[in-house]
């Protein structure tokens, strides 16, 4: 038998080739293919009547089956072992034989050595990136070796006493910066001198010595021309400043020398505030959730507020059991991709149907969550049989929007 | 290759009794004739043949064609045989005793006699070679058609090579072949005389493969009340309702109610009521709601306007 369709439907085992019923029947009606039992060709009849069962394929998942195929989609029974979970998709094992391996390495700053390293390390990366001194975890006692030493010196800009102990073995927690007595010189503010006292000695690594610097170069390039803006941008600025007032305009906020005072600041009039808070809402054991002023937009007020805790689409879906009533029948790939596909590498199926009928119950929240859970990347889509019509529709997650801008 | 074989029509009078009988081939056959032969899927009755469904046509039962269509497999929009029918469908053509049921039956299948079969096996391929045989002489008369029509063309142009295919053309009478894997094959849509024939049963509601319910039997009323009527009905998921209900042919008229079928002491919510009216009135066509009651079946039509 010959034919284009063996591209895209049929299957082999044991040297010969097969065609699925749905398959076989639909060739049929096309005039395609001719079926003999028995050395007598069946009827399109007998085709519906053998080869259609609750056993194999329904009558219902047949129409979807001819409905889809007619339009030219490329349809493939869903095999429910062929889905690959999300944690073999975040190790990134191959999905087939033939598919190379390809990890990801986020971090390829330092020369890494085994895989285990390049994972620690990552986690540096993320720990570096938010500029905080969190512990770091500890390396495997293996990983003594010098690829170690050479990360050392970036690591010592930040651990003070590793700089005495030198000790690749244990890190502990590396003590913060004391940010109120270190000062950290304006280089925008209009008052600047060129010349900046070289920085206290703890700060740099052993053996540097630093003298004056000399920022002129540098400040050269800041631009710290005065914007010129014209009269529309002007009075635009004018509105918008009209409501807005500075922060340094106050003067007790001018008197903070550093973060730590401004919060307490901020602490005292919050105070001074609810120092009229009305009594019964306040005094009692049941007190208001949020209070006036506190919030600054809509999400932090809807967040204080919410009692009730809301829950999106994927959570709790491994614990769901699969269901009888509700089975994707059919993976359903593009009719583009026709000339490309591969029986043996599909790829990606463009949306996977779960067949029902009027008749039957609407998909209640537990069986579309599990059906998505099941058919994890690939939405899916409901085709629902009436009669002879067909119609498709699928859910979309939706979140409600929380704040305004 | 769709009809019954040709038998003599024995005439009988009107009331047919239809039972597991071992009345005369002949007999049967004219008894089959005037019936509608309705085939299972399952349990979902289908209709075949294209006699059948004229009869169905004309009986009122509309059904749905689900198919592919023969001369234009690959589209959606016409689907040809077979005719998918509801179970109120089946029913009512059941009970009318237009009709009789059919259900192919796996154990006789595969226990028929060997005679039988090989007799069908050899008519069969009788047929093909017939067939075969035919369609070789018209393959020649079109080829010697074509080399003609080249030869005109071409002696109307250039002289030389006008003889060539004259030459071309003496010689077809001894060289054409044609080959058997070029023949043309019919596949058959109903199941034809040449293959076996399922024994006929007839059916009581009891024993019908279609399950019965109570929201069936409730739709079945409504459905025979309004086919006696004279309305025709087809199927309504679309519009949130049972049937949509037709005052002639679906093919000439558009529907003017949507029946939503309710049993009396079933509670209906006001938002359902309310969902379903707004949904007629969208559409422009009134709301029925049908319940049977005492044998008779009551209807109320629903109606949106605004307060003046």
């Amino acid at each position: 038998m010959r034919g284009k369709f063996w591209q895209t439907m049929g299957f082999s085992e044991r040297g010969k080739q097969y065609l699925q019923p749905e398959e076989a029947l639909y060739l049929m009606e096309c005039g395609n293919v001719q079926v003999f039992y028995r050395d007598l060709p069946l009827s399109i009849q007998d085709g519906y009547e053998r080869f259609l069962s609750s056993d194999t394929v329904t009558l219902h998942q047949y129409q979807v089956f001819g409905h889809l195929k007619r339009l030219g989609y490329v349809v493939n029974r869903f095999d429910p072992s062929s889905v690959s979970s999300t944690y073999e998709r975040q190790l990134n094992l191959p999905a087939s034989d033939k598919q190379k391996k390809q990890l990801k390495r986020k971090r390829s700053q330092s020369p890494v050595s085994s895989d285990k390293h390049g994972i620690s390390t990552e986690e540096k990366t993320t720990s570096e990136a938010h500029n905080e001194l969190a512990e770091t975890s500890k390396l495997p006692a293996d990983l003594q070796e010098p690829v170690h030493l050479a990360d050392a010196p970036e690591r010592t800009w930040w651990m003070e006493e590793d700089v005495q102990q030198k000790h690749p073995k244990t890190q502990t927690a590396a003590p913060r910066w004391d940010f109120s007595s270190i000062s950290f010189p304006d280089l925008g503010s209009r008052r600047r001198s060129e010349r900046l006292a070289s920085p206290h000695r703890s700060l740099l690594p052993e053996n540097v010595d630093v003298g004056e610097c000399d920022v002129s170069r540098w400040l050269g390039r800041l631009n710290m021309k005065q914007e010129k803006l014209s009269r529309r941008d002007m009075e635009r600025q004018r509105e918008r400043d009209r409501y807005r007032r500075d922060v340094n305009s106050d003067r007790e906020v001018r008197r903070c020398r550093n973060w730590a005072e401004y919060s307490e600041l901020m602490e005292e009039r919050r105070r001074r505030r609810r120092k009229h808070r009305p009594e019964h809402l306040w005094e009692r054991e049941e007190t208001p959730l949020t209070q006036p002023g506190q919030c600054t937009s809509h999400r932090e007020l809807l967040d204080q507020i919410g009692i009730i805790k809301s829950s999106t689409f994927s959570e709790g879906l491994s614990r769901l059991s699969p269901s009888d009533q509700w089975k994707i029948s059919f993976d359903v790939y593009q009719p583009d991709t026709v000339a490309e596909f591969k029986k043996s590498h599909p790829g990606k199926p463009y949306t996977r149907m779960c067949v029902c009928s009027f008749a039957g119950p609407v998909p209640d929240l537990h069986a579309v969550k599990q059906l998505s859970f099941q058919s994890q990347d690939v939405p899916v889509t409901f085709a629902v049989v009436d009669h002879g019509d067909i119609s498709f529709y699928c859910f979309k997650d939706f979140k409600l929007p929380t704040d305004v801008y | 290759m769709d009809g019954d074989p040709a038998v003599m029509k024995v005439p009988r009078s009107s009331s047919v009794e239809v039972k597991e009988d071992m009345d005369t081939k002949s007999e049967k056959q004219a008894t089959r004739d005037a019936l509608i032969d309705i085939s299972f899927c399952g349990s979902t009755p289908m209709l075949w043949k294209v006699s059948d469904m004229k009869k169905c046509r004309s009986e009122g039962v509309i059904g749905a064609l689900v198919g592919s269509l023969a001369r234009q497999p690959r589209q959606n929009v016409r689907l040809g045989r077979p005719l998918e029918l509801r179970p109120e469908e089946a029913l009512l053509l059941l009970e009318k005793e237009k009709s009789t049921a059919a259900v192919r039956l796996d154990t006789q299948q595969d226990c028929e006699d060997e005679e039988a079969h090989s007799e069908a096996v050899r008519l069969y391929e009788a047929g093909l070679e017939s067939s075969y045989q035919e369609q070789c002489v018209l393959a020649l008369e079109d080829k010697k058609k074509t080399l003609n029509r080249v030869m005109n063309e071409k002696e109307n142009g250039t002289e030389g090579s006008g003889s060539a295919v004259r030459e071309r053309l003496e010689a077809l009478d001894q060289s054409f072949s044609f080959p058997w894997s070029a023949m043309a094959v019919q596949l058959c849509t109903a199941r034809s005389g040449f293959s076996h024939c399922p024994e006929e049963r007839s059916f009581h509601s009891t024993d019908c493969p279609m399950p019965r319910d109570e929201h069936l039997n409730t739709r079945f009323s409504v459905y025979r009340d309004l086919r006696n009527k004279g309305y025709y009905l087809t199927s309504a998921g679309k519009f949130g309702g049972d049937f949509l209900v037709y005052p002639g042919d679906p093919l000439r008229f558009h529907a003017h109610y949507i029946a939503l079928c309710v049993s009396l002491d079933e509670e209906m919510p006001v938002c359902d009521i309310l969902a379903i009216a707004r949904l007629g009135s969208n559409v422009k066509k009134t709301v029925l709601l049908c319940s049977p009651q005492e044998g008779d079946v009551v209807y109320s039509s629903l109606q949106w306007s605004s307060m003046v």
